[in-house]
This record gives C-alpha cells, sequence and structure tokens, in this order.
C-alpha cells in the first residue's frame, strides 16, 4: 500500500516537472503578450521580412489566398464548384474575360462562312500543356471531340449543337455546327476547357468519374498545380509556357479556412493576402484597416423564391393562381431582406437576369414596388378572403393559404426567411419558415417536386441562354430546373433565340421569355446580389478587375503586381 | 477467479454493444434526408446517364435493406443482395469502403485524421490533468482562503466559458503574433524534420491552449470536491491525530482516495478525444477528426460517416473498458461486485 502510494506522488512530482518545462517553452498568447513573448514572436518575421527585402526580384512572388471551402472535386468531370480557381487551370478557344465579355484565348482569330454553319478558328503555334505535351490544333479538335461524346459531363453542355471538330493543320480548327448559332463565343467555347490528350485519352467512362486525381488539372492555363491537400491547403505555380507569357505572381498558396471569421482575422493579421468571399458584415471593419482594399463587385448571380410550378407537384392548387404570385411579389419587402441579411449590399430584383447582362434585359421587367395594400387588394378580388376569421386567408373551396417554404440552413438564409414569412402573414398568407440542408433541398425537386416555395439563388453564365434554358421542360430531365415550369410557348421562345443570330432579333425574343416569367413567376425574383472579396494592398496593387471577381484568370494575370 | 469473471463480462457486454453500434451506424445515416448521390454528383449539369452511373458505382442502386425484387422471383440468396449485407461483409474484411467525397480509403483517411486530433487533444489534455489535479488539491487544501477562492472563480468561470468563443478569444488575441488556422504552413512536408514539427508545433499552441483551459477548469473542481470529501473522513482525523503532518496525510491518504473520480472523467474525455475537438477544430481549422465528421454529415459521406462513428464507438468503449480495469486496481470493492 505505502509503496504504491509513493509511486503516486512520483508520478504527480514527474507530471509537475513536464508542466514546469512545458509552461517554460509555450508562449502563453493571451495572458502574456508582454514584451518578452513579442519580441521573441516579432524576430522570425522581422527576420524574413527583411531578407524578403534584401533580395533581388528573382525571388518568387507569393500570393496566399484564403477561402472557406476549396472545392468539391479536383475532377472536371465531377466537380463544378469555385469556377474562378479552375480557370486557372484551363484555357478554352475563347476567354471569359469580363463579366459579360470575351476576349480571344487560345484561338487568336477566327471567321465564320456565310451560312453560319462552318467556324474556322487559328491557333498560334508552339502552345503546350502543363506536362510538356504540345497543344496543337490537332490536340484541340480532339479535346472538343472529347467532351462532344459526353465524357465530361459539366463540361459537354457546352459543345451542344456541334456536329464536327476537326483539325485541318496544326494551325486550324474547325467546328461544323447543325444549325447557324449565336452562342458560339458567349455561350460555348469559353466553357469548352481544352483537355489533354496525353492524361485523358483511352479511358473508359467509369475511370473519368472515379478519375480524382492531380492530372486532372493540366491544362493549358497560366498556373498548374503543385500540390492539393483536401480541407487544408492547394498550391499552385505559374506555368512558363503560357501562352500569354509566364504570369506576375510566381505561385499562389490557397488556404482553406474552417470559419469566415478566421479567414478575415487572418487577413488582418497578414497570414493570407487576398480573401475570397467575405461576409457583408465584415466589409466596414476591414474597410476601416488601412492595408486593405475591399471590393464589392456587380454579379451575375440572383436570389430567388422558388415556386412549386410543376403539373405533378404537391403544392396547394391557389400557389398555381399567377394573382396570388404576384400579390406575393408585392408583399414581400425586398429592399428589407438587403438591408436586414446583406448589410445593405444588393439590388432589388424583377427580371431573372440581373443589370450586368446590358441590353439582354427587358425594360418591362421592372421590380413591383414594396405594396402590402396592393397585394390584399389583388386577393380580396380574386376571391382570396379569411372566412373563418383565423388570420389566414381561404381560397374558394375554403383551403387555408398555407405554404410550405424552405431554405438552406445559413445564417444570411435563415434571415431572408424571416422576413419573407413576416411580409406574407401580412397579407393572409401563412409560410412558417424552416431550414434544412442542402441535400435535402435537392430532395424537394425532381422527380418528387414536394415543396411550395424554396429560397434559393444561381450564378448564371455570361450569356442569357443558360439562365433561359433552366425554365424550358427539358431542364427538368436534366434536374437544373427548380421550379418545375414548363410551358411550350416559352419552349419555342428559347428555342428560336439560341438560333438567331440576327441580335436585335435574338435579343426581343431574349425579352419576350424574361417578360413571360415575370408573368408567370415561377420564381419571386428578390435581389440581385454582390461579390465582396478583400486584399493587402501593402502586398498586391490590382488595377482592374473587369470580371467581377478578384480571383478571376483576366484579373490575376494581367491586372494584378505585386508591391516592390 | 471474481476478478478474471468481472473482466471477463464486461469485456463481453463492450464487445457487444460494438456489434449493435455497427448495425446501428448503417441505419443511422440512412434516415437522414438527402440523395448522396446529389452530393456526390453535385454538378446540376451532370446528365441522367453519369448519375445512374455513379449510383452503381457506388452500391446506391442495390436496395438498403432487403432485395425485395429478388424474393418475389423466389431468389432467397438474391433477397440478401443489399447496401447492408455489402456494408457488413466488407466490414468484416476490414474495408471500410471509399469515401464518396474525396474518393480515398476511407482507413486511410481515418488514420490520418485521428492522429492529427490525437496530437491535439492529448496535448490540452496533459496540461489540464497537470495544472486541474495540482490546484484542486492546493485548493482543498487551503480551502475558504483567498487562494481558494480566486482558484474557483476562475475555474468556474472558464467551466462556463462557451469553448469556441474562448477560442475566437485567443484567436484574435494572437493573430499576427501566431498562426490560427491549420496544421502546417502550406508546402511544409514530415521531409523536411524539424522546420515541418516546429510550424505544427506553433500552429498547435493556440488550439491546446483552449482545450487545456477548458479542461483544467473541470478537473479543478472535481478534485477539489473530491479530495475535501477525503478530508473530512474519519481516517484523516486518525492521521492526524497519530501525528502526520498535513503534506503525508495529503500524499498518503488524500490524494490517492480523491484520484477515482478523476479517474473516471479523464476515462471519458478519453473516450470523446477523436470526435470531442469539434468546436476547437473549427474555430483553429484543424484539419482533425472533428471537422471530417462535420463535412462528412453534410455531404451525405456514408462510408465516411460509418468509418468516423466506429472509432468513435472504439474509443469510447475502449475507455469505458480501461476505467473499469483502472477501477478495479484502485479499488478493491469494485473487484468484490
Amino acid at each position: 500500500m505505502k509503496l504504491k502510494g509513493l509511486k503516486l506522488v512520483t508520478i504527480i512530482t514527474y507530471l509537475v516537472l513536464i508542466l514546469v518545462v512545458l509552461a517554460a517553452c509555450t508562449p502563453s498568447p493571451s495572458a502574456e503578450t508582454t514584451e518578452g513573448t513579442s519580441v521573441e514572436e516579432m524576430e522570425e518575421p522581422a527576420a524574413a521580412e527583411s531578407a524578403q527585402e534584401e533580395s533581388t526580384p528573382s525571388e518568387p512572388v507569393t500570393m496566399r489566398v484564403g477561402v472557406t471551402t476549396i472545392w468539391d472535386a479536383m475532377n472536371p468531370a465531377t466537380g463544378w464548384e469555385s469556377y474562378n480557381i479552375r480557370y486557372l487551370f484551363y484555357d478554352g478557344l475563347i476567354e471569359w474575360s469580363g463579366l459579360t465579355s470575351f476576349e480571344p484565348g487560345l484561338a487568336k482569330d477566327w471567321s465564320v462562312s456565310d451560312d453560319g454553319l462552318v467556324w474556322t478558328f487559328n491557333i498560334p503555334e508552339g502552345l503546350s500543356f502543363h506536362d510538356g505535351t504540345p497543344c496543337t490544333a490537332e490536340d484541340i479538335a480532339w479535346s472538343l471531340n472529347f467532351l462532344m461524346e459526353g465524357n465530361i459531363g459539366p463540361l459537354g453542355l457546352y459543345v451542344d449543337g456541334f456536329e464536327e471538330v476537326v483539325a485541318l493543320d496544326p494551325t486550324t480548327v474547325q467546328i461544323t455546327v447543325s444549325e447557324p448559332t449565336p452562342l458560339m463565343i458567349t455561350a460555348r467555347l469559353h466553357y469548352a476547357w481544352i483537355l489533354p490528350r496525353s492524361v485523358w485519352e483511352g479511358m473508359s467512362e467509369d475511370e473519368i468519374l472515379e478519375f480524382e486525381d492531380p492530372r486532372a488539372l493540366i491544362g493549358t492555363g497560366p498556373y498548374k498545380l503543385v500540390e492539393y491537400v483536401e480541407d487544408e491547403y492547394m498550391i499552385l505555380e505559374a506555368f512558363e509556357d503560357y501562352f500569354r507569357g509566364k504570369p506576375p505572381i510566381d505561385r499562389i498558396v490557397i488556404q482553406q479556412y474552417a470559419t469566415e471569421d478566421a479567414m478575415v482575422q487572418a487577413l488582418q493579421a497578414g497570414e493570407v493576402d487576398m480573401i475570397d468571399e467575405i461576409p457583408f458584415t465584415a466589409i466596414k471593419p476591414l474597410q476601416e484597416d488601412e492595408n486593405i482594399e475591399v471590393a464589392v463587385m456587380d454579379t451575375i448571380s440572383i436570389e430567388d423564391l422558388v415556386i412549386n410550378s410543376h403539373v405533378d407537384g404537391t403544392q396547394p392548387e391557389s400557389l398555381n393562381d399567377p394573382v396570388v404570385r404576384k400579390a406575393m411579389d408585392y408583399a414581400i419587402n425586398k429592399q428589407g431582406i438587403i438591408n436586414v441579411a446583406y448589410a445593405g449590399f444588393g439590388d432589388i430584383a424583377g427580371s431573372i437576369l440581373p443589370p450586368s447582362f446590358d441590353e439582354w434585359v427587358s425594360p418591362n421587367t421592372d421590380p413591383l414596388p414594396y405594396d402590402p395594400a396592393e397585394a390584399n387588394r389583388l386577393l380580396e378580388e380574386a376571391g382570396y378572403t379569411d372566412s373563418d376569421g383565423d388570420g389566414i386567408r381561404e381560397d374558394a373551396d375554403g383551403n387555408p393559404m398555407e405554404y410550405r417554404l424552405y431554405a438552406n440552413e445559413t445564417g444570411t438564409s435563415a434571415r431572408v426567411l424571416e422576413i419573407i414569412s413576416d411580409s406574407l402573414a401580412a397579407i393572409g398568407i401563412s409560410a412558417p419558415p424552416s431550414l434544412v440542408d442542402n441535400d435535402a433541398l435537392y430532395d424537394l425537386l425532381e422527380p418528387s417536386w414536394d415543396f411550395d416555395l424554396i429560397l434559393w439563388g444561381w450564378g448564371w453564365d455570361p450569356d442569357p441562354d443558360f439562365a433561359l434554358y433552366c425554365f424550358t421542360c427539358d431542364s427538368i430531365g436534366d434536374y437544373l430546373s427548380d421550379s418545375g415550369y414548363c410551358n411550350e410557348e416559352y419552349d419555342k421562345i428559347y428555342q428560336d433565340q439560341g438560333g438567331m443570330t440576327d441580335k436585335e432579333k435574338r435579343k426581343e425574343l431574349v425579352w419576350e421569355a424574361q417578360e413571360m416569367l415575370f408573368e408567370d413567376r415561377p420564381y419571386i425574383t428578390l435581389l440581385y446580389s454582390k461579390l465582396a472579396q478583400a486584399y493587402r494592398t501593402d502586398r498586391f496593387t490590382i488595377t482592374e478587375v473587369p470580371g467581377g471577381d478578384l480571383l478571376k484568370k483576366s484579373t490575376l494575370v494581367q491586372y494584378t503586381e505585386p508591391v516592390k | 477467479m471474481q476478478r478474471t469473471n468481472y473482466l471477463a463480462r464486461k469485456v463481453l457486454f463492450r464487445a457487444i454493444t460494438l456489434v449493435v453500434v455497427i448495425i446501428f451506424n448503417f441505419f443511422l445515416f440512412r434516415i437522414l434526408p438527402g440523395d448522396p448521390v446529389k452530393s456526390i454528383a453535385r454538378s446540376p449539369r451532370l446528365t441522367r446517364e453519369v448519375r445512374e452511373q455513379l449510383m452503381v458505382d457506388f452500391g446506391l442502386d442495390k436496395p438498403v435493406w432487403i432485395n425485395i425484387d429478388a424474393l418475389k422471383k423466389g431468389n432467397i440468396l438474391g433477397g440478401l443482395d443489399t447496401q447492408f449485407t455489402a456494408y457488413f461483409q466488407e466490414l468484416m474484411k476490414g474495408n471500410l469502403g471509399v469515401s464518396y467525397r474525396s474518393r480515398r480509403d476511407v482507413a486511410e483517411v481515418l488514420q490520418e485524421r485521428v492522429g492529427r486530433t490525437v496530437l491535439l487533444v492529448a496535448g490540452g489534455e496533459i496540461i489540464a490533468l497537470i495544472f486541474g489535479v495540482t490546484l484542486g488539491l492546493i485548493a482543498a487544501w487551503r480551502r475558504d482562503t483567498r487562494l481558494d477562492t480566486s482558484i474557483l472563480l476562475s475555474a468556474l468561470f472558464f467551466w462556463a466559458f462557451p469553448t469556441f468563443f474562448l477560442g475566437i478569444i485567443l484567436l484574435i488575441l494572437a493573430g499576427g503574433h501566431l498562426p490560427i488556422g491549420g496544421m502546417v504552413t502550406p508546402g511544409l512536408k514530415p521531409v523536411d524534420g524539424w522546420k515541418y514539427w516546429i510550424d505544427v508545433g506553433e500552429h498547435l499552441i493556440l488550439p491546446t491552449l483552449t482545450m487545456a483551459i477548458i479542461y483544467t477548469s473541470s478537473y479543478v473542481m472535481i478534485m477539489r470536491s473530491s479530495v475535501l470529501e477525503v478530508l473530512s473522513e474519519d481516517y484523516i482525523l486518525t492521521a492526524k491525530a497519530k501525528g502526520m503532518n498535513t503534506f503525508q496525510i495529503l500524499r498518503d491518504h488524500a490524494l490517492k482516495n480523491a484520484m477515482l473520480p478523476i479517474v473516471t472523467i479523464v476515462a471519458l474525455n478519453l473516450g470523446y478525444i477523436v470526435g470531442g475537438a469539434i468546436q476547437v477544430e473549427t474555430v483553429f481549422s484543424w484539419p482533425g477528426i472533428g471537422r471530417l465528421m462535420y463535412d462528412s454529415v453534410t455531404q451525405r459521406d456514408y462510408p465516411m460517416m460509418q468509418g468516423i462513428f466506429l472509432i468513435l464507438a472504439i474509443s469510447v468503449i475502449t475507455a469505458n473498458l480501461m476505467a473499469d480495469l483502472l477501477y478495479s486496481i484502485l479499488d478493491p470493492r469494485v473487484r468484490a461486485e
């Protein structure tokens, strides 16, 4: 007994000793940010900085970027998040440089035959992929054919309508289309990325889907992958043989933080030089930091309230009535949503297309004013009255106007949903908010169509075609439709605009389609969102952001310089 | 003999628990709303054919529990061709499957992540144990003095403090002096030797400190109250009467008897080592098992979730078993049970 007791004392003494040693080695930042600690801590960075200053300009320039998620997958056949980062690895024949504008990409120039069916692209000599294999017109033709065969699912949409692609010689690619198209430059080639034959040739469908391999990122783009550690970081290195010349930033380190707060803090502490997608509430505090520039930019994204419009949907009959939909549009306090949930950043929405689409936006889709009185009047007139006096209106058959309202469980959605629910309650419609996760939301769509209202959003492609497509009957089968809207008349207009090479005439059709959606309201559009990013001005100078995104290829390669 | 019986019973009971957990794990996640294929192929631009192919690849085209179609055709063995039997068979072979999300081997990912979490939690636990036991002992010994009150008050304060909030405060205070996110500066590798480990050490300071502070406070309180209880026992009075000094009494009589509740709580904490660090891992972006669990749940990564919860179950069961064993060594009365 005695012996054991002694042993225990020895152990404790030993532990206490360890404690003393640990306490001596561990600088305790919270309790003792005294001079002693800070000097010790400061020494290293200072040494590193002076080393940088003394060094010649040949020292590699590194940009550290903080993000909250890097992306879903490396493989372009399955992944689709973080378009901006993905686009650093690949090129198309055309480059999407501005928000809705384009520049020549791998093709230096092109021409179209008189019948509009044959497109000829001239490719410069000496292009190559990251793995050193050359990228000639033959390789480009091979890659486009590879996409046309449906091998890379998400990219397949961008070779739609291609009949044949051949290389006439090492510097000429010829694309034959089935019908004349206005979409070649603005809705096709910028997303039809050129992938190397050396990697993808001969793979089976299964192998392609399972190809979660760094080689999946080999392209001709300005950056190549050095290392990717899932949930941690990614390191990119400038590609020496990029067709515009080696970019000015030698290395990009993308570091993933688990929370937005930590990411913002990391920027302020100088742990990173740039952060992607900052919360709107963090904009003000960051603007006060003199070494930080906050960029709040227009986007081609919208936030909307999806109304179940599917013919076999489980929505109550009253929700199919355009008058009810219109009344709801009048009743929702969109400015309130922008002020409360988006810290004032955003614009009230009317058409499904944001103003960045310029001339493509129909002038007849101005947002309805916020007018609950008008909404009430419309409902009364249409015979939706509160017959039993419980504060909720009923339709002619006595069914109460109670709708199921869902959103993805984020803080912003919760706030928006609250406002929508209150707005609808004010006109006698009951729609209690429920928050579920994203997967559960997808589960409500095709094929079940088991919801009434969902708060959701879209980032459109730069040509109106894609946005319009998401309301066609075909888009239901493609899992792109979230409203289940299907209207033959609308489909006809969509088809026509996609084949209309006369821009003015196409514009009219695009307008007509938007007006139809504005009338039928598969969506109540809420707001056009902004993108907020921030960077350290003591590390980098950014002169222009044509693409509305600091991380977009055009900005990083052409308009970003390190501070000397 | 009695002791062997006691052990055998305990081990058997734990083994049964484990089997139940394995079966429960499978169904638990499939009750959740949401479809894993939609998470695997979250691109809305994937075609129907590709989606179907993915279902087949991951075995999700099979029925979950019973293959009714096959049974109807009179094929009884075919009736067992389900996701569950596939899961159970593979598990028996020691194969945890492949992650839907990263397409990596679940066992391989888990191995990597568990090591990191243990690194984080073990450090916090050791520091907390040392401080907690020492401070608790001092507080009890100096009962009702100003020292006791201040130790007790600060312990109460930190015990009531939300972990993530403490983490965020430390993160803001230390930003610019210490790394606040991740496990290592991107690009450094274990092959870089000391440089790598020093860097990891720097990244460890803040999260470890957060864990240590929170754990310390609970150990202080438990230690203090159990020492106080022991000090009021008759045998302590006897010891005093025999003329032993305070140090001898604390060392020979109080400490050992007061250790029992601490053993319990440490064992319980060790059981939660793997999963208990979610908050700290999230605040400091530490790529451990806690964050992996969160990510896997949100993405319906069934194989990964099954793997994580299996490890959780094993660690909780093992820790409890260890506590039982330690008890039987520390306290002879338990053996007689």
